[in-house]
Order: C-alpha cells, then structure tokens, then sequence
C-alpha cells in the first residue's frame, strides 16, 4: 500500500490525468476510497508507471431498437434485437464479448423478471463471461456504461457490450407512475404522495419563482424536441407540435402539463466500448471517449439547499470537462436528460452552456434548436423520441455516435465533432456526464 | 414541528395508483421554521404558493399535513 500511496501522491503532484485515473482504479481495487478530483498534466509519471496508464477507450458499435408502445415485443426481445444490431454494426461476434453490462430501472416491477443481465445475455448466446445489471434509477444504462469504461480504460476487459432496456407499457398509467416514484424516498416524498411528475413540478415552480422562467420557455423545449423527434425514424413520437398546443396540455402536476413529461416506452439500445487501440478490428468510425464522471447525491428532493440546481450534475460535468481538458464552449452538440421540460432547462444550465437561470430564455430564443449554435437533443429526446427509462443513458450515446459519424439522416447538424451526453437518475441522484469526441 | 413558510408547491392531478381516489392534492416542501426541509401535504382544500406561512396539522401514515396560517 505504501508503494501505492507514494505513486498517488506524486501522480497528483505532477503526472498525466490518465495514470492518476488508473492508480485511482488500482486503488479502489485494493478496497480504498480515492477522490478523483485532484490532477495535472505532464508526462513523466506515464512513462513511470506505463502498466497503471488509462487506456484511450471508445465506442465502436452502436445499435438500438425503435422506441414506442410496443405492444407485441417483450423485454428480452428488444434487448437482444439491440444487442444483435450492435454487434453486427461494430463487426464483432459474441464470443468476442469480454462482460456484459445491462442498465435496467425495474424489469421484475415492470415485467416481473430478476436476473436480468444473464437473462438477456443467454439470449445472445453470451455465456461465461461477467454479465451484471445497473440499476441507477433513468440513469440505469449510464452508470452500466460508466463501469464498462473504467473496466476497459483500466485494463480489465477488451470489449464489453452495454445494453440499457426498459419494457414499462404493459403496465396502467397509475401503475407505472407507481413504480417510477420508486426512484423516490420510499419513506418520505412518496409517502406524501410524490410522483416524479410532482417533483419535477416543484422544481419548475421554484426555477420560475427564483428565475422568472415562464410556462412558453417551458413549451419550448417540448416544440423543439418534438420537431426533432419527427426528423428521427425511431423516435416513439413523430409529431410536430404548436406552442398553443404545449401551452393548453392536460395538467398533470401544475405547472406541467403531458407536453412536459417525457414518454413511457418500450426499448433498448448498446454499444460496444473498447479500447481505441482494437477499435480498427470493429470499425472504420471509432468515437473516442474524452471524459466521463458518475455521480450520486442524496435521493429526496427536500434534502437539497437548491432544487432549481443538480449539485451531482455540476460536479460530474466539471470532471468530465477536465478529463477530456474541454470547456463547456468546445461542445457542439448535446444529448441531455429532458425527463420533464424544466429538467432540459437546468441540465443546460448546470452543464455551463448558459449562466444559471438563463436555461429558458436560451430554449425561447432558439439557440438550441437544429440549426441554433448548439443543438440540443437533436434525437427529439426523451419528450419525443421517448423515454425507456432503462434504455435512455445507452440510447443518448447512440444518437451521439450517429451524428458524430454523420449518420443522423434528415436531423444531422453541420458540427458535430466533439458530443456531450447528460443523463440523470431520480431527481438527481445520480448524474453521469459523458463527452465524446471524433478521433 | 409547528410550521414554516412553502419553499415549493405543485398540485397533483395525475396520481400514482395508491392515492388515485385523493387527486388532486397539493403536495409541498416547507422550509420549517427551526430550519430544514420536509415534504408533506396541504391539510384541507386551502392552496397555497411559495412563501406562504403554514402550520402543521396532523400526521397520518407518517406524512406531515399542514394548514395556512
């Protein structure tokens, strides 16, 4: 341990982010509690520690079902037809799989089925390998693509194939409203009667008390991800929608309305992460992981000093802005958690593309449309293209992947080398930040 | 706990399946008077908006309900 410490302490004086990343791992291996927090750049400690060195990771295969109510299709359906399109895209056959890692909010809620990362898997004839599920709330397949990562940046694993899925439309609207407000304080604001409709609701009512945000900057962002979402063939929703429409929606928990709750959906999405020096025996387009950061924070909403702010947000963009050496002006596009209307409001806010408050007036005034200065949710996001909530972590770093390697059809942007995906688990308990960018 | 001021309010038309024959009902988070936050409800069919002052009324089922004042 001695010899561990001494290297960390001069990792952190004077050394290359990506050794201080992987002694972190080393460290956490051997069961300590680290902080990532501290680093510099140089050189010197690489070429010391060459075995403790990051490993450039990324993203070579992408695959993804249609979103939608999908009444015929069960849970291991759409998983495997997610997992299948994602080999095929990335030229890698199954065996060729090191661990499988699921993201799933409430599969035995929802359909009654535990052990559901072996269960998928056996379904690919993947056996014999690690095959493990991610449960983070909406942040499931985040977290799952997280961990798959660190596990090939840290040496662990080659290729390691990420799936999120979530089959929730087989339930009653009360019901899954029930089993969403799991992702809650079971003992506390769901007691009371709390849905995440609710708490978004309080959010957005305190943002407008605080900020002076109004119910149009609210419609706005659903406007503009459903004109999106129409552009995107798999979206769950391909509607265009007025501002008046937005604005005289069925309340659901006031000031939201339906055209502010994102959709439940049935569907899957994965990706092949592994390292970017195997990523030719994959594919000839491979997306470079710049920087990634998970975070947690308390789970109920009273517990936070500002709920018009994701604390676990801002601190999981700060560390992925400074692991891939960027500034929230270098992103060119974003995929971000739009669960509830106001919660795209904040994340563009927390991510440091707009001053805090001034998330609304951004959405009105356009600049975050298709052809604005920086897209945002270009895929219609969780509003229009829909939100299986299992699924949506993977599915942003598909729709990243799509544009950065200008696949995105009718809904392509003109920039779109360096990609940023937010994706929030509960009312910000987990956050997970991820900048991708074209090698 | 005697009461506090709404720190955020929203009423709840769309209920989860449990509280379905109560909706709509005012959910709140009140800042308490001897400080921090709890969630609770609105006692009666009073409604109430941020900075209201309210007082606790009763507890039931280990939610805080809570009266204008």
């Amino acid at each position: 341990m001695n010899v561990i410490k001494r290297m960390v302490d001069e990792s952190l004086s004077d050394c290359n982010l990506e050794v201080v990343l992987g002694i972190g791992f080393l460290d956490f291996r051997l069961g300590r509690t680290w902080n990532f927090a501290h680093f510099s750049t140089a050189k010197f400690a690489k070429e010391r520690y060459p075995d403790l060195c990051m490993r450039s990771v990324v993203v070579a295969g992408i695959g993804k079902t249609a979103f939608g109510a999908l009444a015929d299709r069960d849970l291991r359906s759409l998983a495997v037809e997610a997992g299948e399109k994602c080999l095929e895209n990335a030229h890698a056959k199954n065996s060729q799989v090191e661990a499988f890692y699921l993201g799933n909010f409430a599969g035995p809620s929802f359909v009654g089925q535990n052990h559901l990362a072996p269960y998928v898997a056996g379904a690919m004839g993947i056996t014999g390998v690690p095959a493990t599920r991610f449960e983070a709330a909406c942040a499931s397949s985040g977290a799952a693509f997280y961990h798959a990562v660190m596990a090939v940046a840290a040496g662990i694993h080659d290729a390691v194939l990420v799936l999120g899925v979530e089959k929730m439309t087989s339930q009653t609207t009360p019901k899954v409203a029930e089993i969403l407000a799991g992702a809650g304080d079971s003992t506390g604001e769901v007691r009371a009667g709390a849905t995440f409709p609710a708490l978004f609701a309080m959010i957005a009512r305190r943002h407008m008390y605080q900020y002076g945000t109004t119910r149009e900057m609210l419609a706005a962002v659903a406007v503009k991800n459903h004109a999106n979402g129409a552009k995107n063939p798999q979206a769950h929703m391909r509607k265009v929608i007025t501002m008046e429409q937005a604005l005289n929606g069925k309340p659901i928990a006031d000031p939201l309305t339906v055209y502010d709750c994102s959709l439940v959906s049935d569907g899957a999405a994965a990706v092949l992460v592994t390292t970017a020096e195997r990523a030719e025996e994959f594919t000839n387009k491979p997306i470079r992981v710049l920087g990634i950061s998970q975070i947690s924070d308390y789970v109920a909403l009273e517990t936070k000093e500002d709920i018009t702010r994701f604390d676990a947000v801002r601190t999981a963009a700060r560390k992925a802005y400074a692991m891939a050496g960027l500034e929230p002006q270098h992103i060119d596009f974003a995929e971000v958690h739009d669960c509830f209307t106001i919660a795209e409001i904040i994340a563009t806010e927390d991510l440091g593309f707009v001053e805090k408050g001034m998330g609304g007036r951004y959405v009105l005034d356009g600049k975050t449309a298709l052809n604005g200065k920086r897209p945002i949710n270009t895929s219609g996001g969780l509003k229009a293209k829909g939100h299986p909530v299992g699924a949506t972590g993977v599915g942003q770093i598909c729709d990243l992947v799509m544009q950065m390697r200008g696949e995105a059809g009718e809904r392509q942007v003109d920039r779109a080398r360096t990609g940023l995906a937010q994706n929030l688990g509960g009312s910000g308990a987990t956050a997970v930040v991820t900048i991708l960018g074209v090698q | 706990m005697s009461g506090g001021t709404i720190y955020t309010e929203t009423l709840v038309h769309s209920a989860p399946e449990q509280f379905v024959n109560e909706a709509p009902y005012q959910l709140i988070i009140v800042t308490l008077d001897g400080g921090g936050k709890i969630t609770g409800r609105m006692a009666s069919n009073d409604r109430v908006v941020i900075g209201d002052h309210v007082a606790f009324d009763h507890d039931r089922n280990g939610t805080p309900y809570f009266r204008k004042s």
